[in-house]
């Protein structure tokens, strides 16, 4: 066996893994018939559906030959992702500024060509721009500083 | 006398001091992000998503609205004096428009793009004007057999229509369809897919999820990629076109807005398509044909008449029917349910004040970009020296703060984090997220309808066949598949797309 065309195959290996995740839950809803349609019965359907498409694409791609994957850059992704998770454990302990400045700070060094400086000030600047914005003008409710004060 | 009336409601909303300021700022920033390439109308209005919340509804809309059009504006800005698209719809701009501009007719290159889109506009706008209210009453007869054959042909086009792989669009969807269904269901009570979490149940959160896939994930996968160069080709000159150049462009405006209003129109469609038709009709049609390629001024007529008549009748099956076409109306459909509005044919007779402000802020609105656009050009090119790795750090946190400040529930920026990842992979295979948005938008809508029809037929699926719209929906969604997958015209579809 040999992969002919990487991108369909991963996408269909995607796909299968949806569905099967998407069916195995939709196990434990009850079907009901067409007529009286149950809360499992079009996610059933629509799970069955998926698998199909990917079944295809799986098998297509050992057939046909088709584009490879660029080289995937974990890297930048990981960061920022860890970026705006951290955000979400820091937003409502310590506040949007803090959480703020950390997203920023952490994102910009995801980029290849991050200059400390320069993201810092981005950061503060982001931070006033959006307590002023998000807090005063648009009167959302964000804590602004750490909640122990 | 109907339709005075009508106009008169909806200059009242949009004429309003709030709702016209909401208008300039939703088409200043339209502009702003147009211009910029790397960020386009569909983040845009996916991180304005929460803060629409905090609007009535009516500026809500008239603000999200502006940023898409006015994104057309600013794109063809970028894309004639730098070459690189300020926006995907502007690809072709940059063919004949940079090449005008290397001959030193950036200013009337830049000017013509503005009054064809600003006559395309206009039309546009009569357009929905016109087509709107019997389409609506047509859809207000429709039951659920036909709604479900109606999404089903609408799912089905925008597939047709999206680039790349038809199989793995129609996967999208499926799993839009699949996502969108999770949370508590409405009949029975019971949550679906919220692998016990108790934050999903309600489902997942639409802002979070396309800010993840439109903001973060594409960040990301821009980083990637080399910076562009920007280099900013001379002086503009007189933005003006002589009154020959206007002569010589009128036909191919004319024409570049029919087709455009058409291409809007369908599923899948929208500016981007709406340009790229455009562009190949009118290499085709315009007389005498010499100069296409090398700043030919028509090439630049054309094609942003079209992607601004496209945006603008894009909204017609989002307001009459609730079907989005394209990301940016599901992002549009997404703000209406924030607000509590079900989009659909009932907005139009239910809501006349917002139906009808939105189209009277069009026009405002287009007359605002005309204003913005021309005499200060030079302003918005200097825009294009703020360097991506500013930008994207401000985009990652505007998206938390979105995320967090839909529903004050820290949950949903993890929900955010995931789907960025997932986001990243799908942009790696291939995979559009386009169907993947319109899908999550229906889902809900298509078990509800297909739950509907089967209960008044006993459960009879031949209801879907046997009512005669439904059974054309039906008919149109088999025959656009066959025609994808009919091998001669999936090479021709190929070309074009490719082109």
């Amino acid at each position: 066996m040999h992969i002919r065309a990487p991108k369909d195959f991963w996408s269909g290996i995607m796909f299968l893994a949806f569905a099967a995740t998407a069916m195995l839950a939709a196990r434990d809803y009850s079907l009901g018939s067409a007529g009286k349609m149950g809360p499992g019965y079009f996610p059933m359907m629509l799970g069955a559906a998926l698998a199909l498409i990917g079944i295809v694409l799986v098998v297509r791609s050992l057939v046909l030959t088709g584009e490879a994957v660029d080289h995937v850059q974990i890297v930048p992704l990981g960061i920022i992702t860890i970026g705006v998770v951290l955000f979400g454990v820091m937003l409502e302990p310590l506040g949007l500024i803090a959480a703020l400045v950390t997203v920023t700070l952490i994102a910009a060094y995801a980029g290849r060509e991050s200059r400390p400086l320069e993201a810092a000030a981005l950061a503060a600047v982001l931070a006033a721009f959006s307590v002023g914005i998000f807090v005063v003008a648009l009167r959302l409710p964000l804590p602004i500083w750490p909640s122990i004060f | 006398m109907d339709m005075l009336s009508n106009l008169t409601i909806g200059f009242g909303v949009a004429l309003t001091l709030q709702n016209v300021l909401y208008c300039f700022v939703g088409v200043l920033l339209g502009t702003v992000v147009g211009v910029l390439p790397g960020i386009g109308p569909v983040t845009t209005v996916a991180m304005l998503l929460p803060i629409s919340f905090t609007l009535p509804p009516e500026s809500a809309m008239i603000l999200l609205a502006g940023i898409y059009y006015g994104a057309q504006y600013g794109g063809s800005t970028t894309a004639i004096l730098v070459n690189i698209p300020g926006e995907a719809s502007s690809v072709v701009t940059t063919i004949d428009g940079h090449q005008m501009a290397r001959q030193g007719r950036a200013g009337p290159a830049l000017g013509i793009a503005a009054i064809g889109s600003f006559f395309a506009g206009c039309v546009a706008t009569l357009l929905i004007c016109f087509a709107a209210p019997p389409l609506a009453a047509i859809a207000l007869e429709f039951g659920p057999a036909e709604y479900f054959s109606l999404m089903v042909c609408g799912l089905i086009a925008a597939i047709v229509l999206a680039r790349g792989s038809v199989m793995k669009a129609i996967g999208m969807v499926i799993l839009g369809l699949l996502l969108g269904l999770a949370g508590t269901d409405v009949n029975s009570g019971i949550r679906r897919f919220t692998f016990g979490f108790q934050d999903m149940a309600d489902g997942i959160e639409f802002v979070a999820l396309s800010m993840a896939i439109y903001g973060i994930a594409e960040c990301a996968y821009n980083l990637e990629r080399k910076a562009e160069e920007a280099d900013v080709t001379g002086t503009i000159g007189n933005v003006w076109p002589s009154f020959a150049d206007i002569r010589h462009c009128t036909p191919a405006i004319l024409r570049g807005t029919v087709l455009g209003s058409l291409l809007g129109v369908l599923p899948g469609g929208g500016a981007l398509l709406a340009a790229f038709g455009a562009y190949t009709l009118e290499k085709k049609v315009a007389r005498p044909p010499r100069n296409f390629g090398n700043g030919d001024i028509r090439g630049v007529a054309a094609p942003e008449s079209a992607n601004n008549a496209g945006a603008q009748t894009s909204f017609i099956p989002m307001l009459t029917l609730g079907i989005p076409s394209n990301p940016t109306m599901a992002m549009m459909i997404g703000a209406l349910m924030i607000h509590g509005i079900s989009p659909g044919p009932r907005v139009m007779s239910e809501r006349p004040e917002l139906f009808w402000g939105l189209i009277a802020s069009m026009w405002i609105g287009n007359l605002l970009l005309v204003v913005l656009n021309l005499p200060l050009v030079g302003m918005w090119v200097k825009l294009l020296r703020i360097p991506y790795r500013l930008l994207f750090p401000a985009i990652v946190g505007f998206c938390c703060i979105g995320a967090y400040t839909v529903n004050s529930n820290i949950f949903d920026v993890y929900v955010m984090a995931f789907f960025a990842i997932f986001g990243y992979l799908c942009l790696k295979l291939d995979c559009e997220p386009a169907p993947l948005i319109l899908g999550f938008v229906l889902g809900p809508l298509m078990e509800e309808n297909l739950r509907r029809a089967l209960l008044l037929s006993r459960g009879d699926l031949m209801v879907l066949v046997q009512e005669p719209l439904s059974l054309i929906f039906l008919i149109a969604a088999a025959l656009l598949l066959l025609v994808v997958a009919a091998p001669a015209i999936r090479r021709k579809r190929e070309e074009a797309l490719q082109e």
